[in-house]
């Protein structure tokens, strides 16, 4: 394995430079592919993450919420509201009770997560065509889970509102009104776009695929060169496993590249299969999320050597590299909006290559739009690439002469 | 007792020893607590970008833009021509949705033709498309309502049977421990906890793995005279003082300064040591389990980085699949988690987070199952890279 040792004397000029580059390119390879640690990082976890993740929250959305009814007025009016709430597919009547002590004894062990409280004159209003005032109280643990009460609710009042008006604008003798089906004189459609079934896989997965090919490229980066600085320090300042004549960009260079193409295969499974597989939107042309994902790749590939440096040992990639990822999905603007953060967060974003690679695939890849849309992200993806190279360059440049020195 | 002391010290020194312990003790959960009180204060997102294609250009569509840029939650300043160049700013990321008025709007409501608004909002953005079509929605329901009041009161139907007529149910909401629907409160303390886990898993697992590796095992078992349980407690109670110190101020800035609702401040504050000395055995068993750095790390970081999906922060676990919803009761996490929604969100007495309280009592008894297993690999330090 140490063949590049034994090849020819290093050539100079230009030419000489992309030999070198050749031989670190080379050199890595073999360095990846004889650790399993970095093979785990490389390989396994773009392969499993995305599988596992999408695996927990693949039910999308959320059904058969439990509720706790309280039914003061126990009447065929009010016992046919109780059917309409259970008929939703959002919600399922866990259990009539007698009062609010009940019902909050439920709350609290966990059993239910809404409580419908139905009052005593509910029949009486609704047939006298005054309006009939019924009081959810909800568990507000989970968004998702409020945000589907409420528009579950919005069905009921609707189907309610259906059933009772037509009656009743006959019985005030206004036909006229009601012709044409309803009462209302203009409808509205919603349309939800990106995410049609409102699922929330659909909507995170994603955001999550593009996170986890950046963070298993950096997790590698670092354990190679964590690894990569203990040889050093054993050797007295000089890792025998690593190219010596290289000059400094060609290293840089030449490892981006290595794991450029190690991950190719991954990117393909995980950008065109993962979809796939779990029918999460997978919308646009592949040859424009593909090309966005060259930057993205290059400018993980230098932001992990730039954090590489933080990395003086093996496992140190652990307690400076996982944590980042919630980090990272958080201001990526894809779970919080950009809009909503202060200049500060906006920045600090900016400056990561996954905010810009998932803006644009979710776009491209939820929303249908080309890579001429993404233009800025694309753009920023080539500039953090560059940006990263020449930072880690100065740095390791000052950082090699103060050692020598 | 002093070998304990030894054994102590010897602890205490570790710490100071490395900066990679500063980091992830201190560094990591500060700045994690700092970016989500940071970030999430302004509580909801308001005023997200969307825009208005008015078709109709009459009183009538221009009365609903006026409505629309009333709206809080949506900023409809961004008026456009027509669909295709409100899709075309949806996929370039300027706006969130938008809302369609169209041509010959007004004529077709006054003649009772009616005509449809169209709304669109980008889930792909799963808060502010949702927020874009609660406005919306407001909206359009607000103007169908506002023509159709006049026309009654135009039929001479009296005032007081229209809302009945148009509305005959409503739904008073009641949202306990968080009228003001404040994502921060949804997110930061759930967060929090999470990240507290995943980085006690990983620094318990890192200072005991790291003796094997350095090969300094078999020197921490002999200042311990031998006994892994003075050994760990040498190690681990200077750490737990730390994650202590951590824990207790997380809680106290999202309760006290932030204000967050909270019932049993109390409750919660002793939940939270209960939680880390749960998360700290945790580490000490993937340890056991493997009493390598790499390998006790990977499972630390894995199940850490997992937990924050299947403890059930953003996706309830009761709508998981069975055989993954298990996983959420594997982790202290869950229990911390539960403890702060009952006792501290929705404000129940200690009576309804007793079970949790015990679950996470029941980590340290079940994680020290393996402790012989550990004191054999330190005793014999192996280190696969």
């Amino acid at each position: 394995m140490n063949q590049d040792n034994k090849s020819t004397k290093p050539r100079r000029g230009p030419l000489g430079w992309f030999d070198a580059m050749a031989r670190v390119f080379r050199r890595e390879n073999a360095l990846v592919l004889s650790d399993m640690g970095v093979l785990l990082f490389f390989v396994l976890l773009p392969l499993a993450y995305p599988v596992i993740y999408t695996l927990i929250y693949n039910p999308e959305v959320v059904r058969d919420m439990p509720v706790a009814v309280i039914d003061n007025s126990r009447t065929p009016a009010s016992r046919r509201l109780v059917q309409t709430v259970d008929a939703t597919p959002a919600v399922s009547v866990f259990a009539q009770c007698a009062n609010m002590a009940e019902a909050k004894d439920l709350f609290g062990k966990n059993e239910v997560f809404a409580i419908m409280e139905i009052p005593a004159n509910y029949e009486k209003q609704i047939t006298n065509g005054q309006q009939a005032t019924v009081t959810m109280y909800y568990e507000m643990s989970l968004l998702l889970r409020y945000r589907t009460f409420t528009s579950a609710m919005a069905d009921v009042q609707l189907k309610v509102a259906q059933d009772v008006t037509a009656a009743r604008i006959n019985a005030v003798g206004l036909e006229s009104l009601s012709a044409g089906g309803g009462a209302m004189p203009a409808r509205a459609e919603n349309t939800f776009l990106g995410d049609f079934g409102q699922g929330f896989a659909s909507f995170i997965m994603p955001g999550v695929l593009i996170l986890v090919l950046q963070q298993s490229m950096v997790l590698g980066i670092c354990m190679l060169r964590g690894t990569s600085n203990e040889r050093r320090r054993r050797n007295g300042g000089i890792d025998p496993r690593e190219v010596q004549d290289a000059p400094l960009s060609a290293k840089l260079l030449g490892r981006a590249l290595c794991y450029f193409v190690l991950y190719i295969p991954m990117c393909l499974f995980v950008v065109l299969w993962v979809p796939e597989i779990f029918s999460l939107p997978h919308m646009g042309n592949p040859a424009d999320y593909l090309l966005m994902l060259v930057p993205f790749l290059l400018a993980s590939a230098m932001f992990g050597q730039f954090v590489a440096g933080f990395c003086t040992e093996r496992e140190s990639a652990f307690i400076v590299v996982v944590f980042t990822s919630l980090v990272f999905l958080f201001i990526s603007g894809l779970t919080w909006p950009t809009y909503a953060m202060d200049t500060f967060w906006k920045w600090v974003s900016g400056l990561i290559p996954t905010t810009w690679g998932v803006n644009a695939f979710v776009r491209i890849n939820s929303n249908g739009a080309t890579l001429a849309d993404v233009a800025p992200c694309y753009h920023m993806l080539w500039i953090l690439a560059t940006a990263y190279f020449l930072l880690t360059w100065g740095v390791q440049a000052i950082a090699s002469r103060t050692s020598k020195h | 007792m002093t070998t304990f002391i030894d054994s102590l010290k010897r602890g205490i020194r570790t710490l100071g020893s490395r900066r990679m312990y500063l980091f992830g003790m201190v560094i990591v959960p500060v700045l994690v607590c700092a970016l989500f009180v940071g970030m999430f204060s302004p509580g909801l997102p308001l005023k997200a970008p969307v825009a208005v294609v008015d078709l109709d250009h009459s009183p009538m569509s221009r009365q609903i833009t006026r409505s629309l840029n009333a709206t809080e939650l949506i900023d409809a300043s961004l008026m456009l021509e027509n669909y295709q160049a409100a899709m075309s700013a949806v996929r370039k990321g300027e706006i969130y949705g938008f809302f369609v008025i169209p041509d010959n709007f007004e004529r077709d409501v006054v003649a009772g033709r009616q005509p449809t608004m169209d709304f669109y909002d980008n889930l792909a953005y799963f808060i502010p498309g949702t927020l874009a079509f609660k406005g919306f929605k407001t909206v359009a329901v607000g103007t169908s309502a506002g023509v159709a009041r006049t026309k009654l009161t135009m039929l001479g139907v009296p005032g007081q049977l229209t809302p009945g007529l148009l509305q005959p149910l409503v739904v008073q909401e009641q949202t306990i421990g968080n009228p003001w629907l404040n994502y921060s409160i949804y997110l930061t303390p759930s967060f929090c906890f999470g990240t507290l886990a995943l980085m006690i898993f990983l620094m318990t697992c890192f200072s005991i793995t790291m003796e094997i590796k350095n090969g300094t095992s078999v020197q921490w078992l002999a200042t311990a005279r031998g006994s892994i349980v003075t050994a760990l407690a040498g190690k681990l109670i200077p750490q737990f003082v730390v994650w202590s110190v951590m824990g207790q101020g997380m809680l106290s800035i999202m309760f006290r300064y932030m204000s967050f609702p909270c019932g049993h401040l109390g409750v919660l504050c002793a939940a939270m040591e209960l939680f880390i000395i749960a998360c700290m055995a945790v580490g000490v068993l993937f340890s056991s389990v493997v009493p390598n750095p790499r390998l006790s790390l990977i499972l630390s970081a894995l199940i850490g980085i997992l937990s924050f999906s299947f403890v059930g922060f953003s996706f309830p676990v009761q709508n998981m699949y069975g055989p993954i919803s298990i996983f959420s009761y594997l982790v202290p996490t869950r229990y911390m988690y539960l403890t702060y929604i009952f006792s501290g969100l929705n404000g129940f007495p200690l009576y309804y987070s007793r079970l949790y309280f015990a679950a996470l009592l029941a980590f340290p008894l079940v994680c020290s199952i393996l402790l012989p297993r550990l004191r054999k690999a330190c005793l014999n330090p192996v280190y696969v890279p």
